[in-house]
């Protein structure tokens, strides 16, 4: 038997013997940096959380290689998710060497032995705390990408066209959120062009129900307001269906079923015209 | 961070009052323009209320702040006859002072939180609540 | 408080510089339509563009003024209302759907000679 083979079983032993020591103690640290760590968030991180947390890191001490088993990842990658700080999991960890070394200088005289030791641990942990790390910043840059994409799909963009003729292009589904978004870019996109019509082409809207339509209605409501005409375009048959069938009533306002078509209405209200060179 | 304002409401220039002192917190807190907007428009209705309806009362605004979430919180508190009938006057239109009747159904679509209780003869107490975004 | 009325030819204009309380509001009420009597005038632009909130109880009275003004034969445009003051107003649920509007003062005095004058 090597000394190092030897060296590793002296720790697995200890660690196995005092199980029910080091957890308490383990514990009584968490104890210490949980309250501060969960400040500001809604979580609550039981105590028998605490304690797989501890028991995970105990049985991965006695594998001696986290890659063997992937039990610990899937337990960082639940509590992460969860909106659990980073720094709780690696205050953990700082932790569970503390109370082992602890255990391990109370119970050892050997110097050389104990320093042997230290480093041993070092090298078995800092393997799980590189991986809680990376863990960590894979799921922030997931959720980094999936708010990006969100992002993109919530843009709605006034697009100025002719003397104060703008566009709004709407594609994909409008939620409440979404609606509010349109309303503010619209208006201020009124002001800062100056439009006096305004185009919402919803040719690219799947599904309008009675609340899109209730939204549309209202963000033509504030255009009004301003003093600007809003005209709503891409009216395709199946939605004129439904609007009619669901009973909404968008007669207030002008409708045209083409950009196009609403496009030269804007023209006409605006006084203006386009001249062919032919 | 936590202090509370409030504005006695006696008559129609505390509603002044009241909604300017909501425009400035709101501006403090980092509310932008059209939020400050619905804040302001939600304590002159809330104000209004108390004027036309009790007679005094009082208006409180605070700052408030759950787990690192922040917002402004509105309270409008009266001693007044208290509203016999809640669920008609959280509809829209209806009036008994021949205003828009747009009032409370109005302030609660212009805050995210909104809670009425009131007991008859004894007074009304309303609470909204606004989350900075 | 008392909010200034100009006359412009046959137009009145008014442009709101102050926080409106509702003393104010219905001083302006009675001092526009007492103008209107007055001069005889056929248009009136009412400029918001300074205005950064308005209530249900100012919507009803500018509500109000449109259309007693339309009573005593005199148009009413309202001008400048800012965004933040829109989308409020929607969420108060109230539209105005019968007051004419229009994006600042100039457009508001073109959009009334169009309507007058033909």
């Amino acid at each position: 038997m090597g000394v190092q083979e030897k060296l590793d079983n002296l720790i697995v032993q200890m660690i196995n013997e005092n199980q029910e020591t080091l957890k308490n103690n383990w514990l009584k640290e968490v104890k210490l940096f949980k309250e501060k760590e969960l400040v500001g968030t809604t979580l609550k991180f039981s105590e028998e959380t605490d304690q797989q947390f501890f028991s995970m890191l105990i049985k991965h001490i006695n594998f001696h290689d986290i890659s063997k088993d992937g039990t610990l990842d899937d337990f960082f990658d639940q509590v992460l998710h969860t909106g659990l700080p980073l720094s709780y999991l690696t205050q953990g960890l700082q932790a569970a060497r503390r109370v082992v070394l602890n255990l391990l200088v109370e119970t050892e005289n050997d110097k050389e032995k104990v320093a042997a030791v230290y480093r041993e641990i070092d090298r078995w942990l800092d393997p799980i705390l590189n991986r809680v790390v990376e863990n960590s910043s894979q799921i922030w840059e997931r959720t980094v990408s999936v708010q990006k994409t969100a992002l993109l799909e919530l843009s709605a963009p006034l697009i100025p066209v002719f003397k104060n003729i703008s566009v709004m292009p709407l594609i994909g589904s409008i939620d409440t959120e979404r609606a509010k978004l349109i309303m503010e870019n619209l208006l201020n996109g009124v002001i800062k062009y100056r439009s006096e019509v305004v185009l919402i082409d919803i040719t690219g809207v799947p599904v309008v129900d009675t609340m899109v339509a209730h939204h549309i209605i209202q963000a033509a409501d504030a255009v009004r307001l301003l003093g600007s005409t809003c005209i709503l375009v891409g009216i395709r048959p199946e939605i004129a269906q439904t609007i009619v069938s669901l009973g909404i009533d968008l007669s207030l306002f002008p409708t045209k079923s083409t950009l196009q078509k609403g496009m030269e209405n804007a023209l006409e209200i605006t006084n203006q015209q386009l001249i062919s060179n032919k | 961070m936590d202090i509370q304002s409030c504005v006695e409401v006696r008559n129609e220039w505390d509603i002044v009052s009241a909604r300017q002192l909501g425009r400035n917190m709101a501006k403090e807190l980092g509310f932008g323009n059209v939020d400050q907007a619905r804040i302001t428009t939600a304590i002159s209705e809330l104000a209004r209320n108390i004027y036309l309806y009790a007679g005094r009362g009082k208006i409180c605004i605070e700052p408030i702040d759950q787990l690192g979430r922040k917002g402004l919180r509105i309270v409008a508190l009266d001693n007044g006859p208290g509203i016999r009938e809640i669920r008609k006057v959280m509809e829209d239109g209806y009036t008994t002072s021949g205003g828009l009747g747009a009032g409370l159904p109005g302030v609660k679509r212009l805050m995210d939180e909104f809670s009425i209780e009131s007991t008859v003869d004894v007074g009304t107490e309303i609470s909204a609540t606004k989350w900075l975004r | 408080m008392r909010i200034p009325i100009l006359k412009l030819h046959e137009y009145l204009l008014i442009t709101i510089q102050v926080e409106m309380d509702d003393q104010t509001a219905l001083q302006f009420q009675e001092d526009l339509l007492n103008k209107i009597h007055d001069t005889g005038a056929k248009g009136v632009v009412i400029d918001l563009t300074s205005v950064d909130m308005i209530d249900s109880f100012i919507a009803k009275v500018l509500g109000d003024v449109v259309r007693m003004s339309k009573l005593m034969g005199a148009q009413v445009v309202l001008t400048g209302i800012q965004p933040a003051v829109a989308i409020t107003l929607i969420d108060l649920g109230i539209s105005m759907r019968e007051v004419s509007t229009a994006l600042d003062l100039e457009q508001g005095l073109d959009k009334l000679r169009l309507e007058l004058e033909g």
